[in-house]
């Protein structure tokens, strides 16, 4: 049978991997034989998420994104280590909540910095000649928020919509080094980020009134990861790919 | 090394079949184990196609599949031969260039006709109880031209995107039935191109829409992929989407 989508000794970084979505795409890269590097803040939930991969030639780094003037040089270290890069998936995402009477300019700038910023670095260094691989693929992890309205989500939406509308430039800007650049738009996946959310909320959750499909699985996610990273999708650039239950178009 | 996009025991119907897209998508399907059969109008084509697979995992059937009348007989006929299926991809209909002056009620009603009504009757059959599996899913070929202004191109353009709209529209309808319904906005093709070519008289050299895809000029069988990944368990969440595969066209 054919494989259609495959990894076979592909170096893929992931931030944000020790949780939810961006372990559950380390996980299912390994089973499909991707040489790993992931990325968090958090060591132990790291070495955990080490622990559940397939295949070996993985490696780790803990590094907080929000030092954003120090990403180059552990760019630097990451592909001395682990070699050139043929994907990035880009997972970090802080979410925030916070009515307009609290959103500070300096709330705002602290969300953008991790959220879009980080991103817009990472793939300033990993985009620089002798760092990737013909055919390097960027996927970043969005939201419904970036196109849908929320209460109290305004700095995360709009942290989310820059993404989109910065993959939606880089494509273009990068086309000619043969690199791609998706989006996935998840709307409520079954995360611990969502249970947390779900306590603040009493337990009434009404984006899964238009979500029909119901809650998602962060493995739903990480298998439309897996499409737009692998060149089963080598036409595809540029987009947003909702996996939202049907929310947006509802 | 696990396949995720694993087709094995999937029962699916390929309407429109004996396009360049429609056989990159069968072929596409028999190399993931799938059960395929093929539908179109044209006989012959179908045959040709046939002979250079596997018989035991393909089949076809061949009815008139843009005349309303012959839909419903034709697809509880093939209920009857296959039993219920976990998947349809409509990829028929047609293009057309036409310009505005020439943009008659009849030439619009009969993009309509092709590129819409059957979808929604094919669909609309072949949902009843019985003859779709829970899980199953739906994918209509679409066009970018559904969300780009394209000139002489008002009847193709508006049939694209009312046939989004009804995606839309079934995708929440059928969720009750655990049935997802998608389509794929296609950029150009290498067959469309050819099609078009001889419509336009164009030199595609000078040909301004060729050059907005970044990526270059798409072959039926990268439509393909996206349709075997819509079709599969990998998507379970996704439904209601109209996905871009346009080689960075719409940007």
């Amino acid at each position: 049978m054919k494989h259609l989508i495959s990894f076979e000794d592909k170096v893929i970084l992931i931030t944000g991997a020790s949780a939810g979505i961006g372990q559950a795409t380390a996980i299912l890269l390994s089973n499909l034989g991707a040489k790993l590097i992931l990325l968090a803040t958090n060591e132990e939930k790291l070495i955990n998420t080490m622990e559940l991969l397939s295949g070996g030639g993985h490696h780790y780094f803990c590094y907080n994104l929000a030092n954003l003037e120090n990403i180059e040089s552990k760019i630097k270290e990451i592909i001395n280590i682990g070699g050139k890069i043929d994907g990035f998936v880009n997972c970090v995402g802080v979410r925030s909540r916070r009515p307009i009477s609290l959103l500070t300019p300096k709330e705002i700038r602290n969300l953008m910095d991790i959220n879009f910023g980080s991103f817009i670095e990472i793939v300033r260094c990993i985009t620089k000649k002798g760092n990737f691989n013909s055919g390097l693929s960027i996927v970043g992890v969005s939201s419904i928020a970036a196109q849908a309205g929320g209460v109290s989500v305004t700095a995360y939406a709009a942290s989310k919509a820059a993404v989109e509308s910065a993959v939606r430039c880089l494509s273009k800007e990068l086309a000619p080094k043969n690199i791609r650049l998706n989006t996935v738009v998840p709307a409520q996946i079954n995360t611990p980020e969502y249970a947390n959310l779900l306590n603040m909320n009493g337990g009434v959750d009404n984006v899964l009134n238009r979500q029909y499909l119901g809650l998602g699985e962060a493995v739903d996610v990480a298998n439309a990861i897996a499409f737009l990273l692998s060149p089963a999708s080598k036409f595809i650039t540029g987009i947003s790919l909702p996996v939202d239950g049907g929310y947006l178009s509802s | 090394m696990i396949n995720t996009m694993d087709l094995t025991n999937k029962k699916i119907l390929v309407v429109g079949a004996s396009s360049e897209t429609g056989e990159a998508i069968v072929n596409q399907l028999l190399g993931l184990s799938a059960f395929v059969v093929m539908l179109d109008h044209v006989e012959e084509k179908l045959v040709n196609i046939a002979n250079k697979y596997n018989l035991n995992k393909l089949a076809f059937n061949c009815f008139n599949i843009y005349n309303n009348q012959e839909i419903e007989k034709g697809i509880k006929h093939l209920n009857t031969l296959y039993g219920p299926f976990d998947g349809l991809v409509f990829c028929g209909g047609k293009g057309g260039v036409r310009p505005l002056q020439l943009t008659k009620n009849s030439f619009i009603h009969d993009m309509m006709n092709d590129n819409l009504y059957s979808f929604v009757e094919i669909a609309r059959c072949i949902t009843k109880k019985g003859c779709f599996n829970n899980g199953g899913s739906i994918v209509a070929i679409s066009s970018v031209s559904s969300i780009k202004g394209l000139k002489s191109k008002i009847a193709y353009s508006a049939s694209k995107a009312a046939l989004d709209a009804s995606v839309r529209g079934m995708a929440s309808e059928l969720s009750d039935k655990k049935i997802r319904v998608n389509s794929i906005l296609k950029g150009w093709v290498t067959s469309d191109m050819k099609l078009d070519f001889i419509q336009d008289n164009m030199e595609l050299s000078k040909n301004e829409d060729f050059a907005k895809q970044i990526l270059g000029v798409i072959e039926p069988n990268e439509i393909a992929n996206t349709v075997c990944f819509l079709l599969s368990d990998l998507t379970k969440t996704i439904t209601g989407t109209a996905i871009l595969h346009d080689g960075g066209y719409s940007l």
